[in-house]
């Protein structure tokens, strides 16, 4: 109450102002006349009975400064005035300030840019009501259950299963189910998987769509409304339930223009009609960081839509696929969900002898926030690594900032010294001084926000390009961001300013006022004293340069070491798309191998195609198929895991995959029913050793799966991940399914294109393409990680370095200007210009040759961070660490050199006259 | 040495003032002529110490103000006690009596 009447008397004199200080003036003065007037009475005459009371209670003005200094808001009216003082000593030198408040906003735009994307995908809460009472199920298990199909979809963080534990984020439907009707502890239950890829028409041309399959309530468990029409519900859900689906807002701006109509519509979805019945609410955005949909249906359209998961049949509790999301009821703490839940989980899992209760099954609830990772779960490593990165460029900013403002607080020593005399504070000077800084990294933060929100926006749409599915990624800052700039201004301008503040207000008063006489001799002594702060802040500056350039050219090397592996078929002008005619529900299984024969058929038609053919999979894509299989002759019964690929005739051919033993698979193979299989190098030498493999057979372990002959054996190819050796691999006839196909064009395969959709569609036009990309483009994205860690990280070493040389540059010219009488007296005594080049050269040379030996210690400190990045290249590689030595010493001695020369040109008398 | 001024114990100005707000309301020169006549001179308020604490017992809502004229006919800003400050007071001078008392105890001892 008291404070607040303190605060607003305080604001009203602030803004009332002129009249507070004449009724102050008004009461003082009445004070000391009455003091006067009660002297005369006595006797005085009134002059020396003013001076009488002057002497005894204080004089007016002083009186005054007291009551003045003694209210808060003359502690704002202080602040005040050095920011308008400051504002003037800065226009004073717009140089300076330019360059100063550049600098600052590079590296608070870098600061921000990557804190904004940091912001986006770790930090964002999950756009829906109270994403707090959210928890994500994941079970875990001493073993894995007993013969499960389980499928999972990027949300939580991959599944572990090892001899002894099992664990993920995947359930089956009757457990959902169980889990929804006994569960007392949640207050919804919202289950999803997916996104589905659904050939969408009905709408115009055929196309793709991601479609998440959803539970019932799913859209009441977050919390999530309609924008128009309505959500799912639980009536959705029911066996036989009409087919509906809701569609994103984005997708409804983007493909209906946000038209009301579209509600009551219907559009086919994977040959199937769907009733678009709502549109959900904008604000709902993701649920998975990254990851967003176009539309939505319920789980009971998998069937009918022909998804395979959940074996098409949604109550087989051996088909663990949902990601099951609760939201804890009022009053219910996580614990007591956590424990009540594992219950019921335990009960009916070893109810379904699916596990034991000796194997421990539990469930623990994980924050939704934490727990669904989506794409956190690769990006938050690199960012982290960059987000040093952008510190240490902050940080160099920071120094070399420092740097110039020392500089130039010799050149305002007199000014300081003449308030300093005038009997201004030394904490009212530094604070000025500070105030300066604090404006400087302001408007560096300002001009930096703006530069973020490029950076920002540009490594969103890099990032969105760049990745294998669906993305969304709003880097565009809010209000964390801002705060975040805000804080990093703060810290810079108190961090840069500091060194400055305090080393401006030590100044000796007399020397600095007598200057002109004694520069000489004071310039001489200082000059001992080598170069001070200022060199300690080059040296910081180089060996920060150091780490930062350092960790690029290590990057570097990896990604140019990971592009030139080869991995055994020939990766140019090569064109993938897939097609999967099953979706459009008008192919039998038989008829697909004719489309397939007749589209390869007709692409090799086309004008400067080599060869085409087809497969299961696209190598180097990031997908793999493995199988557990038998091998026949083996001294080892026990099944052993290989990759498969299932693959057209021709395919070894198109690919140049070269066929080292036997032959090829033949056009003929694709229908027959003996089931034949090529297999790779690396599987004859693991498996087969010294027998001959053709003619051997390997397969399932049941009695009923296929046995495959092996009738040829192929070179070694990279499967899904470059870093990866070659692994055995069969490669088998495809039977089913929908394929990738793999052109081979004469040069550019991105301008084929339009031919390969003219001659699909003439095919049949309902049959969409997906996923066209050419071979070295799917390459590019498996390395975007190192690709954009190389890129960012090589522009912030270029910008460090560059930042660096400023600061050298910087020092020395200050240092060659303050010596020139030095020089002066050097040249006329004798020294020649080598020497005099010598003097200025060693000095900034020593200072990057001290800040690179701090540079290799923090490099072997930080470089190990980097290990998971780097491919072929140790983090302490000699090669990179001499390259980065090298370069540093160069840049550095360009930078020495103009002020070197500078230094020779100094004529004697001109110097000794100076000043 | 005598007749030369003390310089009041640190703290206690605001009581004083209070004190003698209590007795009448008063103008500035007032108080400190007030102060000075009831300490028989040994405390004596400059004018920047004085106009301070009014502030800040203005500010506290221990004081009010009002400008009125004295009886030699000038303007003068009078001060008055509000309910808040009778109270401090109140709390203040049992809070002394008790710390003055002890002190006493103390170096009385021997």
């Amino acid at each position: 109450m008291s404070l607040l009447h303190n605060l607003t008397s305080g604001l009203r004199s602030l803004f009332r102002k002129e009249q507070e200080n004449r009724e102050l003036e008004e009461e003082l003065n009445g004070f000391l006349e009455m003091a006067a007037q009660e002297k005369m009475n006595r006797g005085m005459n009134r002059e020396d009975a003013l001076r009488a009371v002057r002497l005894e209670r204080g004089s007016l003005g002083v009186t005054k400064e007291i009551v003045h200094a003694a209210r808060w808001e003359s502690f704002l009216e202080a602040c005040w005035q050095d920011v308008r003082f400051g504002v003037r000593m800065l226009r004073k030198g717009p140089g300076f300030t330019a360059v100063v408040v550049l600098m600052l906003a590079l590296g608070i735009g870098a600061n921000t840019a990557i804190f904004s994307l940091m912001n986006a995908v770790m930090l964002q809460s999950i756009p829906v009501p109270n994403p707090e009472q959210l928890m994500v199920l994941r079970w875990s298990a001493h073993n894995r259950p007993q013969s499960i199909g389980h499928s999972s979809y990027g949300d939580c963080r991959s599944t572990n299963w090892a001899t002894t534990y099992a664990s993920s984020c995947s359930f089956s439907y009757p457990m959902l189910k169980e889990i929804r009707e006994h569960s007392t502890v949640f207050s919804g239950i919202a289950a999803f998987a997916g996104p589905a890829q659904l050939d969408l028409s009905g709408n115009g041309p055929a196309s793709m769509v991601s479609g998440e399959i959803v539970s019932g309530d799913f859209f009441q468990t977050l919390g999530v409304g309609a924008t128009s029409g309505r959500t799912l519900d639980l009536n959705d859900e029911k066996p036989g339930a009409e087919a509906v689906a809701v569609l994103s807002y984005a997708y409804w701006q983007t493909t209906y223009g946000g038209s009301a109509a579209v509600i009551g519509k219907t559009i086919k979805l994977n040959g199937v009609p769907f009733t678009i019945v709502g549109v959900a609410d904008p604000r709902f955005t993701r649920l998975t960081p990254g990851k967003s949909q176009d539309l939505w249906a319920a789980l009971s359209q998998v069937a009918a839509l022909r998804i395979p998961w959940g074996g098409g049949n949604l109550n087989k509790s051996d088909r663990w696929w949902l990601t099951v999301v609760g939201r804890i009821a009022p009053g219910i703490s996580p614990t007591q969900a956590q424990t009540a839940t594992s219950l019921l989980f335990r009960d009916e899992i070893v109810h379904e002898s699916l596990l034991k209760t000796a194997d421990e099954p539990q469930v623990a609830l994980l924050p939704a926030q934490k727990g669904l990772s989506g794409l956190r779960s690769w990006a938050e490593e690199p960012l982290i690594l960059l987000m040093g990165a952008v510190a240490i460029l902050l940080l160099i900013s920071c120094a070399n900032v420092a740097g110039l403002l020392l500089s130039r607080a010799e050149t305002r020593r007199k000014e300081i010294a003449v308030r300093l005399s005038l009997g201004a504070g030394r904490a009212r000077i530094a604070r000025q001084l500070l105030t300066e800084s604090l404006l400087l990294s302001f408007a560096g933060a300002a001009v930096g926000i703006f530069i973020a929100f490029l950076g920002a926006n540009a490594l969103a749409a890099f990032v969105v390009a760049n990745h294998n599915s669906a993305l969304t990624l709003n880097a565009t800052p809010d209000l964390t961001v801002l705060l975040f700039t805000v804080g990093v201004a703060a810290v810079t301008g108190i961090l840069f300013g500091l060194v400055p503040a305090l080393s401006g207000t030590r100044a000796n008063l007399a020397p600095v006022l007598k200057e002109n006489a004694t520069s000489m001799t004071s310039a001489v002594a200082r000059g001992r004293r080598r170069v001070g702060p200022g060199g300690a802040l080059v040296v910081v500056q180089v060996a920060l340069s150091m780490i930062v350039l350092a960790g690029a050219g290590l990057v570097v090397r990896s990604l140019a070491n990971l592009k030139g592996i080869n991995p055994g078929f020939d990766t140019s002008n090569l064109l993938q798309f897939g097609i999967d005619p099953a979706l459009t529900g008008s192919y039998k299984e038989a008829e697909v191998q004719n489309l397939y024969g007749e589209l390869q058929r007709r692409l090799t038609h086309l004008p400067s195609v080599m060869g085409v053919s087809y497969s299961s999979d696209v190598l180097l894509n990031g997908g793999l198929w493995t199988s557990d299989v038998k091998i026949e002759g083996r001294a080892d019964k026990s099944e052993v895991e290989i990759q498969m690929l299932a693959v057209g005739s021709d395919f070894f051919s198109a690919m140049r995959i070269p066929v080292v033993a036997g032959r090829a698979l033949t056009p003929a193979d694709m229908a027959s029913a003996h089931e034949v299989a090529m297999v790779n190098r690396a599987f004859v030498k693991r498996f087969i050793e010294n027998r001959e493999p053709l003619g051997l057979h390997f397969g399932g372990y049941g009695p009923k799966d296929t046995l495959y002959e092996i009738v040829g054996v192929v070179g070694d190819t990279k499967y899904d991940d470059l870093r990866k050796e070659p692994e055995p691999t069969a490669y088998i006839p495809v039977k089913k399914g929908g394929v990738s196909f793999a052109v081979r064009t004469v040069s550019n395969a991105e301008a084929l294109v339009p031919a390969v959709r003219r001659a699909l569609s003439d095919l049949d036009s309902n049959l969409p393409m997906f996923d066209v990309h050419t071979q070295n483009e799917r390459i590019e994205r498996m390395l975007f990680t190192e690709r954009l860690i190389a890129y960012l990280a090589s522009v912030f070493g270029v910008v460090a370095l560059i930042l660096a040389c400023i600061g050298l540059y910087g020092l020395l010219s200050y240092e060659v200007a303050r010596r020139t009488k030095e020089i002066g007296v050097r040249t006329a005594l004798g020294a020649q210009k080598r020497d005099v080049l010598r003097l200025v050269v060693a000095q900034g040379l020593t200072l990057v040759a001290i800040g690179i030996g701090f540079g290799v210690v923090g490099t072997f400190g930080v470089t190990r961070f980097l290990k998971s990045l780097l491919y072929g290249v140790e983090p302490t590689d000699a090669y990179a660490l001499l390259a980065v030595c090298a370069l540093l010493l160069l840049v550095g001695g360009v930078a020495c050199l103009i002020p070197a020369r500078h230094a020779t040109r100094v004529v004697p008398m001109v110097a000794l006259r100076y000043e | 040495m005598a007749d030369k001024p003390s310089d009041l114990v640190q703290g206690t100005l605001d009581m004083l003032i209070l004190k003698t707000l209590a007795l009448e309301p008063m103008h500035g020169y007032g108080v400190s002529v007030r102060i000075e006549q009831m300490s028989n001179g040994i405390f004596r308020v400059n004018a920047g110490s004085l106009f301070v604490a009014f502030e800040r017992l203005q500010r506290a809502g221990m004081i009010k103000s009002e400008w009125k004229t004295t009886e030699n006919s000038r303007r003068a800003k009078y001060y008055a006690l509000t309910e808040r400050g009778g109270k401090r007071l109140d709390s203040e001078t049992r809070e002394w009596t008790k710390q003055v008392a002890a002190i006493a105890r103390i170096l009385e001892a021997s």
